[in-house]
């Protein structure tokens, strides 16, 4: 191993496993009293949550998952709320080498499905609150062995398990089987423009950048109070919401409540944060209260925002320098890369509105020939493979995992370009997939759970600019003949795709149309409907469908 | 319960896909894990439909919780 991580992991060499650096390291180098998280709960109840706790109540995770016949690289998946069981879990997951799969809990049916069949999860930790969710689905998914409900005092039957009831029998000792780097560890699920979502597979060695970026980039010193507030449902939440800090032996919030900029503020103060990593979108929903609201807070504490997961206009800079007296640091990744790519950091000179320049990684701009493109001239954003988070493969999907690195270089799927000084700017994606609110979501799914209405005969759907979630859903839609758009209508395709897809795929504007328009091989031109959206010119359309 | 809050329950169970789901007036988005700020604009629409009223945005922004929600609709209806 290079030496440059020598000073980040001593054992490095014969050790990988991101659940012992996260826990049972933790201990040895005794800092197991030492609070791991301090989690605040929506009622504001406080939990502090040592490295020692973690360790025994994920310990009794790893011996419940063996005694239920789970074995190293077998999928295991959570879908609940933001929780300290979700934590448990999923290291005691990590800890037999068994790969871990955080589903956003505002998934509905059929991402459930999507996700759990395609992965062929074997054991799903829940609540009973979802359970009916997945009850549903249950006979399409002959993998799925057993359900553990956390809230469930007893067993409900065999396959339905109480979280508690297994807990008291499990052991909290457990010794951690030697993982080498190669190991898979995590599982993520990311929306493309066509197809089902794609899983993207990962591996220990991941924790090497991870750990690399969390203390170069995001600054992050022993003795710091940090808080993510990405939700472990996405890559961020894990690289940096339990892989990064605890493995650092730092401690961090975890606040498991809605966004309310009080409560937020409450939080930056009273918990003395030191650094805040979070996203435009939240940033921006920050800015539409009263400035005095922030200046009302002793943010002395605070040394470094960063923000991730869309790009980073500028005024949200200009407003937090001029309300809160701080820089935002803008951070550039993909669920693929398992870490931080492209960033600003301190220290650096902010260019508003710029992703910021690479992090050990070579990083270029090619034509659709694989050419590398000179300075400020657009192109796809390609990075050099090698990096230590690197996915390593699209679950079922090899064709298409060799397909991203068929130029030699990793294809981000973005459009960016780079000027004379190393910065480098986003101006968009290459594809169709939307990126709201910093969450990425394919129109094929949203197309195809339109189309089960029996209202609705054409769909083609778009990501249109919007001001405070950067991109919005909209659908075109051709109605049914018989059937007139009605604020019922427009209700009942929004709750289908709420419920069947998640509240984030829901579209926020419908356009209803005569025919949506194609291809003469029948692929939606969404292109097409881009233009229309916004006015621009509709370019070339000689594919259009008579 | 009045028949506003029985409508009400009935609105949520609909809109959050969950035929279990009970509120009170100090039922918050927290209580409740699909609702978030997207599910919020089918809760509206929905109370909208149902009650057969309308909202301004600046009523909507200031629901804290379900009984800020039935008094607004006590008021319209």
């Amino acid at each position: 191993m290079k030496s440059e991580y020598k000073s980040i992991f001593e054992r490095v060499d014969d050790q990988f496993n991101i659940a012992y650096f996260c826990t049972s390291y933790q201990c040895e180098i005794g800092n197991g009293d030492r609070v791991a998280v301090r989690w605040i709960f929506p009622d504001l109840r406080v939990q502090n949550i040592t490295f020692q706790q973690f360790e025994d109540a994920s310990n009794q995770c790893a011996n419940m998952l063996l005694a239920l016949g789970i074995s190293e690289g077998d999928p295991v998946f959570t879908f609940l709320p933001r929780s300290p069981e979700l934590f448990y879990f999923s290291l005691g997951i990590l800890k037999i080498k068994a790969i871990a799969g955080i589903l956003f809990s505002n998934f509905g049916e059929e991402a459930l499905l999507d996700r759990l069949g395609d992965s062929r999860a074997r054991i799903l930790l829940t609540t009973k609150g979802f359970l009916r969710k997945v009850k549903a689905i249950w006979n399409d998914l002959p993998a799925l062995q057993k359900v553990i409900v956390v809230d469930l005092d007893e067993h409900e039957s065999e396959a339905i398990l109480s979280f508690r009831a297994l807990m008291k029998d499990a052991s909290d000792e457990f010794d951690i089987p030697k993982t080498e780097p190669e190991t898979p560890s995590v599982i993520h699920y990311t929306s493309g423009s066509t197809g089902k979502p794609k899983g993207v597979l990962h591996i220990h060695k991941s924790i090497l950048r991870q750990v690399d970026t969390f203390r170069n980039i995001l600054s992050v010193e022993d003795g710091d109070v940090f808080w993510c507030t990405a939700d472990p449902g996405w890559v961020t939440g894990v690289s940096y919401g339990i892989v990064a800090p605890m493995s650092q032996g730092i401690t961090q919030i975890q606040y498991s409540g809605g966004l309310k900029a009080y409560v937020w503020f409450d939080i930056l103060e009273n918990e003395k944060v030191n650094v805040w990593y979070t996203a435009p979108t939240a940033l921006r929903m920050l800015m539409l209260e009263d400035d005095e609201l922030f200046q009302s807070y002793d943010l002395g504490k605070l040394k470094h925002i960063f923000s991730v997961g869309e790009p980073l206009n500028p005024s949200v800079i200009d407003w937090s320098r001029r309300v809160l007296n701080k820089d935002v640091y803008d951070t550039w990744f993909q669920t693929e890369t398992g870490a931080i790519m492209i960033a600003n950091k301190p220290g650096m000179e902010i260019r508003p509105g710029s992703m910021g320049k690479p992090y050990r990684v070579k990083a270029v701009i090619l034509n659709e020939n694989g050419e590398i493109q000179p300075d400020r001239r657009q192109g796809r954003l390609c990075l050099e493979p090698g990096w230590h988070s690197m996915f390593i493969n699209y679950l079922n999907k090899v064709d298409v995992y060799k397909k991203k690195f068929a130029s030699g270089y990793y294809d981000t799927g973005d459009i960016a370009y780079k000027d004379e000084s190393g910065y480098f700017w986003f101006f968009g994606r290459g594809d169709d997939v939307i990126n709201t609110s910093g969450h990425l979501v394919g129109p094929f799914e949203i197309e195809s759970a339109l189309l089960e209405i029996a209202e609705v005969i054409e769909a083609g759907v778009i990501g249109a600019p919007d001001e405070m979630l950067y991109e919005k859903v909209v659908a075109y839609i051709r109605l049914n003949p018989d059937i007139t758009w009605s604020k019922a209508v427009e209700l009942k395709l929004r709750l289908h795709v709420s419920n069947k897809l998640s509240s984030l795929a829901t579209p926020q504007e419908f356009l209803i149309v005569d025919s949506v328009p194609k291809n003469k091989s029948g692929k939606i031109m969404r292109r097409l409907l881009k233009a229309w959206y916004t006015g621009e010119d509709v370019g070339d359309i000689s594919t259009l469908e008579e | 319960m009045d028949e506003i809050y029985e409508k009400l329950t009935d609105i949520f169970r609909e809109v959050f896909d969950d035929p279990e789901i009970t509120i009170n007036p100090e039922t918050t988005a927290d209580d409740i894990e699909e609702w978030d700020s997207m599910s919020h604009i089918n809760l509206i629409l929905m109370v909208e439909l149902k009650f057969d009223i309308e909202f301004k945005q600046s009523e909507v922004m200031r629901f804290e919780n379900v009984g800020d929600l039935a008094e607004a609709v006590r008021s319209k209806v």
